[in-house]
Order: C-alpha cells, then structure tokens, then sequence
C-alpha cells in the first residue's frame, strides 16, 4: 500500500535505549498511517517530560507546551478550530499530578480530542520521582525511601470525569495500542487511553518483564463489551467499566473499558445555542473588512442600543 | 437655592437592596437630559447585607471625577447615615427612612468593629447621642441640611397592598423611592424618570409599572421638595449618550477588534466583561454575521491562558480577563506566549491586593507585577487606559499589537474603570483599523520562527499542506527543541529585539500623552484611572489661578523612556508630582529605571477607594507650598 504522507520527522528521538515511548511512537506512527490523517489538519499536543517530546518527532503539526497544561492549550485549539485532529500527550505525572485538574475538566466538556497517557509510575526526566500512579509502599530505584502516597487511577478517574472512551493498552505490545489508539480517534467525544509504559532507567518495579506477566487482553473474554449500543444501557456499562477499572492486582485488564458514542461532545454543545457553529468558528470567521472593523459607528449603536440614551428635552 | 452645574450624591444601603439598578435608572435619566456623570460603586465582597454605596457626580459639563462633600445624601438604611453623614455639605439634602429614627450605632452588626469605634469618636467628638435621630438633629442645626423624613414602610405596604407582593420582596423597592426622591429633589420631569425605569425594566413591565406608581405617590406627597437641589441646563447637547461601565466597553471593544474567543475563570472585577461578551456572540450586522464569539468558561485561570494561547496558535484572536490573583496564576503561560511569540490578549482588571486583599476594591499596585512577572526575558506590551473611551480603542489596539508584532499584550486596568458608570459619546469604530500583521500560508517547508526577518510570516495550525512546531523550550526556526549556543543568540535576540520595534514603531499618542497648560506651575504625572481625577483637578485649581499639566503614561513596556523625558525636560523637575493609587508610587520605578530621574514627590492612596477631586487639589497645594513631598490621601468609607 502506497502512503500518502511520511509521518516521521528527522528528529532524533533522545529517549534512553528500550524505554516505552518508543513503541507507543511506533503504535502512534501506524496508527496514522492507518487512518491517513492530514498532517496539516492533525495537531499533536504535549505537556513537559520526556513522554511530551513526541510531538517533535512527528510530521504533523505540534504544540509542545507546559507541564500540566497540554489539555487546556489542546481545547482552545479545538474550539477554535473543531475541523483539526487533536491528540495530546502526556506523562503520568503530567496528567495526573500538576494537571490532574485539567484531566477532570476535559470528561465534563467531552471535547472530541484524544488523550494518551504515558504511564510510567515515576518522573523520568526529572531522574526518578514516585508520579501519581506510584502506588503506596512502592520503593522505585531513585527513591530513598518506599512511596508515601498512593496512586490514583488514571481509568477510574476518567470513568467518573466523564470521558466517554476508556481504554488500557501496553507500550510494547504495538498493534494493540494501534488499534485502541484508532478507535480513541475515531470516537467523536473525549478519549483516554492510558498506556502502561516502562521506564527501563527509574522503574525497576513495573518493567516490560512484568507488565508481559500480568496484562491479560479484555479483547480474549468474549462477554466483554464495552461499547454502548443504546443511551439506555450507558449507565450500566460504566459501571461494569468502574468494577473493571479497581482489579489491579496481579492482574491488568488491558483493552476498551468503555465507549458512549452517545453523549453529546463540547462543539455539540456549543453548537446548541450557536447555530453557525461550528461551520463557522473562531479560526475561520471573518474579523475585518478591507482592514477595517465589521462594525461602523452605525452598527455598533445598534447592536449596542441598551447603553444608548437618545438626548431629548 | 440657584442651579448647579454640578451635583454629587451618595446613595447608600445594605448590599442587594437594588443600589445598582438606582444607579442605572438615575444614569439614563440624567443622560436623556443630556447631563454627563460618573458613578462609582463601592462594595462589599459579599452579596447580601453588608454597607455599599454609590457615589455619584452628575454634571452639565463632561465630569471624570468624583467629589466629597456631596450634595446629597440618600439612605435606605440607618448604617448608610452612620457612616456618611459627615460627608454631606453644609446646606444640602439628607434622604432617609424615618421608620430608623430610633436605631442607634451599637444595633447594626453589619458595621465592622474598626468603622463602629471611628463612627462612635465622630458622634462623641460632636457631643451627640449615637443614634439616627441625633445625628439629623445635628445635620439641621449645624449643617443647615434639608432632612427629608419619608416613612418607607408605609410606601412600601401602600405598594404591597396596590400589587400583592411577597413581603420578602419588598425591601427590593426601597431603590424605587430613592430614585424618585432624588430624581423630585433635583427638579426631573416625573416622565424622565419614570421613562428610565421603564427603560431598565425592559421586559418586566409589572416591576416598571410598581416603580413608577411608587413615583407618582412621591411626587404627589412631597411635591413641596421639587427642584430644591437643582442642576442647570446642560451647556452643550450631545444627540446621543452612551452609558457604560469599564467591563461594557472593553467587552464592546474586543467585539470590534474581532475577538473570537475569551476564556476567563470568573473574579471580581473582571468576570461583567465575558458575561456581556456572551450576550453578544453572534450579530447580525449590516451584510455579514460577527462572530461566533466562543466565550470559554474554564477551570481556572492556568486553563484560560492556555486555551488563549491554543487558539491564538489557530488564527483566532483570543483574549483573557483577569484581576491580580488570576494573572498571578496565568504567568507561566505569558512566559510561554511570549517563547513562541503568540498573540494573545490579557486584560488585566487591578483590585486590591495583596493576596485576596480587597476583592472588590481598587488598586494601581500591580504596574510592576504586570510588567516584569514571568521567568525569563522576552517582549510583552503593556497598555493603560485612562478612561471608557481610550479603553474602548486601547482594546482594539491591544489585539493589533499583539499580531502585528506576535507577542503578549496586557492590557493593564482596575476596578474604578471596570465597575463605574458613566456617559460617553459613543464611539467610533471607524477610527480603528485591523492589523494582523505579517500573515503566511505556509506550505511545504514552513519555518514558522523564520530568523531572517524579526517578525516571522505567521501562518495558522490547519493552514494547507503545512506543518510547524512550538515548543517552551529554546528551539530553532522550525520550533524543534535546539540548545546549540549560536542558535539561541539568533533566537533569543529576535524575540527581545521586538520591544525595540515597538518602541519605535507606535505613535507618541499611544505611548504618552501631555494635556493642560504650557507653563505649568505643577505637572500630575499619572496612568489609568489617575487621569480623570487630575483633570479635574486641574481644573479647579486653575480656578485659583494655579496652572496645571497632566502627563498620561498609556504604554508602560516597552517603557516610552525617551518620550518621557522630552516631555518632561521642559519643566522644573521641582514641580513633577505622580499620581498613583498605590503605596509605591510604582510608576516611579519605572520612569527611573528608563530615565535616571528620581522623583520623589506624590500623591497617593491605597484604601481601595478612588481618589476624589479635593483630595488631588489638596494634595498639589500641600505639595506645591514645600510641606510635604507626599500626600496619602483616604477619604471615602
């Protein structure tokens, strides 16, 4: 098969030799190649730490921003603009620590974005901290002593944000992360995808030898199935979803948990009181006219007529 | 009593008792006369129950100030007299509620202990008794004031009993009789002011129609009172008036200028701007439809200036309204705005500080804070305003700015601007023009931070066939991450160079402007809402044959150092005083810092309450005459 376009810059990936990021790049490489979406008309947008430097070494557009803030810059992106392809990347620690707040407020919105989360249990970049999915009593490599605090979760959290597709992959198993990765685009509202990824240089607890050990595939259990087929049976299947999300022990879930097609996404929202939206939007509509205002003087105390006073006698 | 050319009043009472639609409904009728004024809003961060007043100057004469004594006292409640009487002029007009005769200073908990211990040394001080009834006694025979006793309750149950209703609601109606009490005492035709209350209670013509009847009851019973307080005609009639606050304009200024998408986490006072925005997201003007205009509710404000920047990123001209506490958290993103040289807007409402400090009071102390927050050295643009109608155009240009040069711009105002009322001729969008600056359409090969001009063509995510990078991190023309040294001369000296441009480019009536006489004998030096005050100020003092000069700063980064002291030069360094409301006196720091000169003398204040004209006018004679090198001024409750 012919491809279109070549998704790979010529940057040098600088992450150390066998961590995840690679395969989650590979999976993100084919999985636009499968979907052959216009690097033009797809942004990738990341936070700050070594997972964040993906979109550098992609050929479509990237917005490398602050740590914590690749949601919100990701959202005023897509309001403005709801035609563009928007996917962000983040660390764990990213998301779910200094951004946690943002993490919550994209499930309220359903903004159609997806969201890729690089779940490593550590601060890589910063030479090994416990992140937010460190769980409790877990003593990593650079730690001095074992982590004093527990770990949120990353499938839960989203479940109950709002998020209307949950899924888990694995960083080194790619064509599963492609696939979950093509459905996340696919699925028009907010998406998470949260990739267990080893950090084979700080994490010497959660490495690829064990991730092979306890991840099993949802896809094996034939009477699992995530995807709401009806409004009516929403509720119930992000229940079943939630239930799913607590068992970690010994055992990882990994695939689809929950997706709602259903659930109106933020531009519908919009669009709800905006009738031109979003054909017409903020990054298309006109704001002059041969440089000058869309207003005249006229116009303007028209339109503003209730703080006009008419002086009379 | 002979007609006035300018009338100030208070009206007083607890929070939620309608002062503000008082406002209103007294502003469109003094404006349908064609008189000018200026209303400011003093209040509590509270919504029910706690003391606010207005503090109102209505004029035949464009007015940019307020006034103490007023003319006029109007109370809805007992504390509104404890705490204002000694502000009213000898002669003028006490309106208050009888059914309060009896209470004394010690029944009103709403009084802050601080207020209730100076109001008791006040009343002690006179040798009167702390009650309501004593302290009219005093202002009749001491004062000369008329004391107009009206019996509110019994309007009130007249008005229940005509339209059954709720008790609960009654209270609210309390604005009514004062609007028609005062509007009786300065001698308005009843059908001007009833055409106001139905103006503002457009939609609700049961309220109107209730308002109205509490008027013509009060110009029945008190007719006796009509004009004794009145104003003369106005000298010259504008055909139209606008009546607006800060937060209208602005908004009103961004629709203009083409703002696309405000984000904002509400604060006090900057939270009235997006509402009105979003009243108005979609207009059908003469050939086209404005807009969407997306207005952006987010989480908080890290979240506000970072979908700002995204949507920048898109093309859209997006903006951000903020006070102190709100910017402090936005900094990060400035920072970031300014690494990748997007064009935002940041309007930049001051209150009170530090820390929460006084929500809905007003401040200048954040001029260094605007100018210097955010880790790093790149080009922002900060602006001030010194009244409604400089905000109006400084808003359409903060957005040319922006783009033109692809940095920042903070547009830097406060509360005084953002909550006062007052008439404007309207303005003209025609006088403005949309720059967007130096626009590409990418394509192949597309090097958005192109180092071979200062300003690199901007094309927009989403443009055909192009794709281009950002990052925070020092990066080379294609924005990948890059830290080789010789790279991050080019780059870094391109994004500060900018300021130099901007410096040069703008014209001398955006950066500093000079007003008043050619000799002066005293020269105010000022920026935002110190403008007005001075004028007048000005003004009166030139009346005893003092000359006066005013320098408005508008731009205050990149500091118009240059311009400054070629203005200033031609005077006496001895009679430069700047105006601040502020305890530093910042500006100074920065005329310094540009300049090399120190000047030491000021005016200052930093109650959270607007300097008024006679405090100006005493702190220019204080300063002029060698007794004092400062004058902190704190009147207004």
């Amino acid at each position: 098969m012919e491809l279109k376009w070549n998704y790979r810059t010529n940057v040098w990936p600088d992450w150390c030799p066998g961590c995840g990021n690679y395969g989650i790049l590979t999976a993100v490489y084919k999985a636009l190649e499968e979907l052959q979406l216009d690097p033009s008309q797809t942004v990738i947008v990341s936070g700050i730490g070594c997972s964040s430097k993906i979109p550098h070494f992609v050929n479509v557009n990237g917005v490398h921003t602050l740590h914590g803030r690749a949601i919100p810059f990701a959202t005023g992106i897509k309001i403005a603009n709801p035609s563009l392809n928007v996917i962000v990347h983040g660390g764990d620690g990213d998301l779910l620590g200094i951004g946690a707040g943002h993490f919550v407020a994209l499930g309220r919105r359903n903004l159609d974005i997806v969201v890729i989360l690089h779940d490593n249990g550590v601060y890589g970049l910063t030479k090994g901290q416990a992140s937010p999915t460190l769980p409790l009593g877990v003593r990593t490599k650079a730690l001095p002593k074992p982590n004093v605090q527990q770990a949120v979760n990353p499938v839960l959290l989203a479940l109950a944000s709002g998020y209307t597709f949950v899924a888990r992959s694995y960083a080194f198993d790619t064509p599963h992360l492609k696939n979950i990765i093509v459905q996340a685009i696919r699925h028009r509202g907010s998406a998470l995808i949260d990739v267990l990824q080893p950090c084979v240089v700080f994490n010497d607890v959660f490495t690829a030898e064990y991730y092979r050990k306890v991840t099993y595939k949802l896809e094996s259990d034939p009477s699992w199935d995530p995807y709401v087929r009806n409004p009516e049976e929403a509720d119930e299947k992000r229940l079943k979803a939630m239930e799913l999300a607590l068992k970690l022990e010994n055992k990882i879930p990994i695939g689809v948990f929950y997706a709602n097609p259903y659930v109106p996404t933020f531009e519908d929202r919009l669009a709800e009181s905006l009738k031109i939206y979003p054909q017409y939007n903020p990054a298309n509509s006109p704001i002059e006219r041969g440089k000058k205002p869309l207003m005249d003087k006229e116009t303007l105390e028209r339109v503003f007529s209730e703080f006009i006073v008419e002086v009379k006698e | 009593m002979s007609a006035l050319d300018e009338i100030c009043l208070i009206i007083g009472g607890p929070q939620g008792s309608g002062l503000e639609t008082s406002m209103s409904i007294l502003g469109y009728a003094f404006a349908r006369k064609g008189y000018w004024f200026i209303a400011d809003r003093e209040y509590f961060s509270n919504i029910t129950g706690r003391h606010s007043y207005i503090h109102l100057c209505v004029s035949t004469l464009p007015v940019s100030s307020l006034r103490y004594p007023v003319d006029i006292l109007a109370a809805a409640d007992a504390e509104t007299i404890f705490t204002h009487f000694d502000e009213l002029s000898i002669g003028g007009v006490l309106i208050y509620d009888k059914g309060v005769l009896g209470k004394k200073l010690e029944d009103i908990p709403s009084i802050e202990d601080t207020t209730r211990e100076r109001i008791a040394g006040k009343i002690k001080e006179l040798g009167i008794q702390p009650t309501v009834s004593s302290i009219v006694n005093h202002l009749e025979s001491s004062m000369s004031v008329k004391a107009v006793g009206v019996d509110y309750q019994v309007l009130l149950r007249g008005l229940a009993a005509k339209y059954t209703i709720d008790p609960k609601l009654l209270s609210r109606y309390v604005s009514g009789i004062i609007v028609a009490m005062i509007s009786l005492v300065l001698g308005l035709r009843k059908e001007v002011s009833q055409d106001a209350v139905s103006r503002f209670f457009r939609g609700r013509p049961i309220i109107a129609e209730q308002n109205n009847a509490l008027i013509d009851s009060i110009y029945e019973m008190y007719s006796e009172l009509a004009g004794i307080v009145s104003l003369d005609t106005p000298t010259a009639r504008p055909g139209k008036l606008m009546v607006v606050t800060g937060n209208d304009i602005v908004a009103i200024g961004k629709i203009v200028a083409g703002v696309r998408l405000q984000s904002y986490y509400p604060i006090t006072p900057a939270a009235d701007e997006s509402f009105l925005l979003e009243k108005y997201q979609v207009i059908e003007a003469d050939e086209s439809v404005i807009g969407p205009i997306i207005v952006f509710q987010t989480e908080d404000e890290i979240a506000a200036v970072s979908s700002i920047i995204g949507a920048s990123l898109t093309g859209a001209r997006s903006s951000t309204s903020t006070s102190g506490p709100g910017f402090d958290l936005m900094v990060e993103g400035l920072s970031y705005a300014g690494m990748n040289e997007a064009p935002i807007v940041i309007t930049y409402y001051q209150r009170g500080g530090p820390s929460t400090g006084q929500p809905t009071r007003g401040s200048q102390s954040d001029l260094l804070n605007a100018v210097f927050a955010g880790h790093g050295e790149f080009a922002r643009v900060v602006l001030s305003s010194g009244d409604h109608v400089e905000a109006f155009y400084d808003t359409i240009d903060a957005f040319n700015i922006a783009e033109k040069y692809q940095v920042p711009v903070i547009h830097i105002l406060d509360k005084f601007l953002a909550n006062s009322l007052v008439t404007i001729t309207p303005p003209d969008p025609g006088r403005a023009e949309i720059e967007r600056g130096l626009l590409s359409s990418g394509g192949p090969n597309y090097k958005r931070f192109d180092s071979s001009k200062l300003i690199s063509p901007r094309a927009f995510l989403g443009a055909k066939d192009t794709v281009m990078w950002y990052s925070g991190d020092e990066h080379n023309e294609y924005g990948h991450i890059e830290e080789d040294p010789v790279n991050r001369i080019k780059m870094y000296s391109k994004r500060i160079e900018k300021l130099e441009l901007i410096r040069k480019e703008l014209p001398l009536e955006k950066k500093i402007t000079l007003q008043g006489h050619d000799n002066p004998d005293f020269i105010l030096v000022g920026w935002g809402s110190t403008k007005g005050v001075s004028l007048d100020a000005i003004r009166a003092l030139g009346k005893e044959g003092m000359r006066g000069a005013y320098v408005n700063l508008k731009l205050l980064w990149p500091f118009p150092g240059e311009e400054f002291r070629s203005i200033l030069e031609r005077f006496d360094k001895e009679k430069i005083i700047f105006v601040e409301h502020s305890y530093g006196v910042s500006l100074r720091h920065l005329v310094a810092m540009s300049t090399g000169l120190i000047i030491e003398k000021n005016i200052a204040k930093f109650t959270g309450r607007p300097l008024t004209r006679e405090e100006v006018v005493a702190g220019v004679k204080k300063i002029i005459m060698g007794e004092t090198l400062r004058m902190v001024a704190f009147h207004g409750a």
